[in-house]
């Protein structure tokens, strides 16, 4: 077994909300061509049928507002623009069309096709340039944030492809770690922004939950879980510690906030030196939010369940068979080479992360979904003999 | 007298600041990296909830409705809550509920 993986005790997942990969990390192209961003040439129509190129004009902040939408059907169109032929062709050219249709609004609409600069988001530039950014990480259906979600606790969404409250036919990642003796947590940032495993975990395994706060606090103690996720503030609220600011970075939220939420959870591993050596961060994005992308998501191994045409909303019954938007991906540990970039001939998706937390803490198990037990796996990306010994510290 | 004063609110931009140390020293070489704050206009408890709030209220509901006799259940509906504030309160209140956290260690108050 490589060191890295020898040393590993801890997983922590943080995933973030609604931004593709391109609005993102597309600019870090320019940086490293392997980095498969934008270069300014990719496009897309807009109404009047002109084309409307990416730009790096995105902002922080009331930019996206209305929220991009992002329900099954507007993603449908965002990836085939229209297209009823068969088989369809997945375009990446219906984002612009899509977004106009809120406000009829023509200058509006081409704001979905803007993106950051390097230097406007300092913390997930640095960590994908400085540890390993996955060139094609998937969401895991073309749809909303709770059934993708789904599939980073349970390898699936159990036919689910919207955000209605549903019931596990199988166990999370949680439940397959305690039942083999290990420990794992969900960190919800406070009580007003709560867990959105509300209905299947936080209602009838309330142990396994805890705070920020505690999360910061285990960290500094040593006294993490085997494995943790953590979900950002949902909200911009009071509570005992004054106004807190949402930093899911979910349109229309400030995306500064949620850079120093994840400086925050990073600073928080790496200040802890034996933490630090035996820890895998993940710091994934849970859909693309109806954000433009210019990488079609590919086909999958279905997971056996289907959702009818009263799910999806068109005309179709959809399969489980094709991935969502890309989304950013960053892999940090000092195992991992500087400047890991994960090649385009890997894909992943999020039932990589049970299958991952699994077989590295369980080993096989035979319970999971096809598509689950057929997503790669990534821990081979700590792979150095030697623990690095530079790193990178978030001034706050 | 042991105990120190409270330190003074900060003004300026909303965010919790991280409760961690910086590089150990014996580390090799460390690139220290500058985060912005937001600005505090970024602060906005009037807004309304967005879809992904709007879904949480519906699950949080539905496990209210599960766990909760009628008398105790707080009585508002997903759709009477019109900001990410009462959403905050709401959906803390409930949540207090499934999963009870400690409740925080006050400061002992100054003496004379």
């Amino acid at each position: 077994m490589p060191p890295g993986l020898d040393a590993l005790k801890h997983i922590v997942v943080l995933m973030m909300e609604n931004r593709s990969f391109d609005h993102m990390l597309g600019s870090l192209k320019a940086v490293n061509p392997q980095i498969d961003g934008v270069d300014g040439t990719q496009w897309n129509p807009d109404t009047q049928g002109n084309q409307v190129f990416v730009q790096p004009l995105a902002e922080f902040q009331s930019q996206l507002d209305p929220d991009p939408d992002h329900a099954f059907p507007a993603v449908d169109q965002q990836i085939f623009n229209g297209d009823q032929s068969n088989p369809r062709v997945a375009s990446m050219k219906g984002f612009v069309q899509n977004y106009f249709q809120q406000q009829q609004d023509l200058a509006h609409s081409q704001k979905i096709m803007y993106y950051f600069t390097q230097q406007q988001l300092p913390v997930l530039t640095s960590l994908a340039t400085n540890f390993a950014v996955f060139n094609r990480w998937f969401a895991s259906i073309p749809g909303p944030t709770l059934c993708n979600r789904a599939f980073a606790h349970y390898g699936t969404s159990f036919g689910q492809v919207g955000m209605n409250v549903f019931y596990p036919q199988g166990k999370s990642i949680y439940e397959r770690l305690q039942d083999a003796g290990h420990t794992a947590k969900l960190y919800y940032f406070d009580q007003q922004s709560s867990s959105l495993e509300v209905v299947n975990l936080l209602q009838h395994q309330p142990a396994l939950f805890a705070t920020y706060d505690q999360f910061l606090a285990d960290c500094k103690s040593g006294t993490l879980s085997d494995y943790s996720f953590i979900e950002p503030n949902y909200s911009d609220h009071d509570n005992d510690d004054g106004e807190q600011l949402a930093s899911d970075q979910h349109p229309d939220h400030n995306v500064q906030a949620g850079e120093l939420f994840i400086a925050s959870v990073y600073n928080a591993i790496q200040a802890n030196a034996t933490l630090w050596a035996s820890t895998a961060l993940l710091v994934v994005y849970d859909e693309h939010g109806g954000i433009f992308d210019h990488i079609a998501p590919p086909a999958c191994t279905p997971d056996g369940y289907s959702a009818g045409p009263a799910d999806t909303q068109l005309s179709y019954t959809f399969n489980f068979d094709r991935l969502g938007v890309r989304v950013p991906a960053v892999l940090i540990s000092p195992w991992i080479p500087k400047g890991t970039v994960v090649g385009t001939d890997r894909v992943f998706e999020h039932a990589s992360i049970p299958n991952t937390v699994t077989n590295h803490f369980i080993g096989p198990y035979p319970a999971a979904t096809p598509r689950e037990q057929a997503a790669q796996t990534f821990l081979d990306l700590l792979s150095l003999d030697t623990m690095r010994t530079d790193s990178v510290v978030f001034n706050t | 007298m042991t105990d120190a004063a409270p330190e003074p609110k900060q003004p300026g931009p909303r965010q919790r600041r991280p409760r961690t140390r910086t590089a150990p020293a014996e580390r090799g070489d460390v690139t220290f990296i500058r985060v912005p704050l937001p600005p505090a206009s970024a602060f906005n408890k009037n807004r309304p909830p967005g879809c992904l709030i709007q879904a949480q209220l519906k699950h949080i509901h539905h496990a209210e409705s599960a766990r909760l006799p009628k008398e105790k259940r707080d009585g508002r509906r997903p759709e009477d809550i019109k900001t990410e504030s009462e959403a905050a309160e709401y959906i803390a209140k409930i949540t207090k509920l499934l999963h009870p956290t400690r409740a925080k260690r006050r400061k002992p108050p100054l003496s004379n």
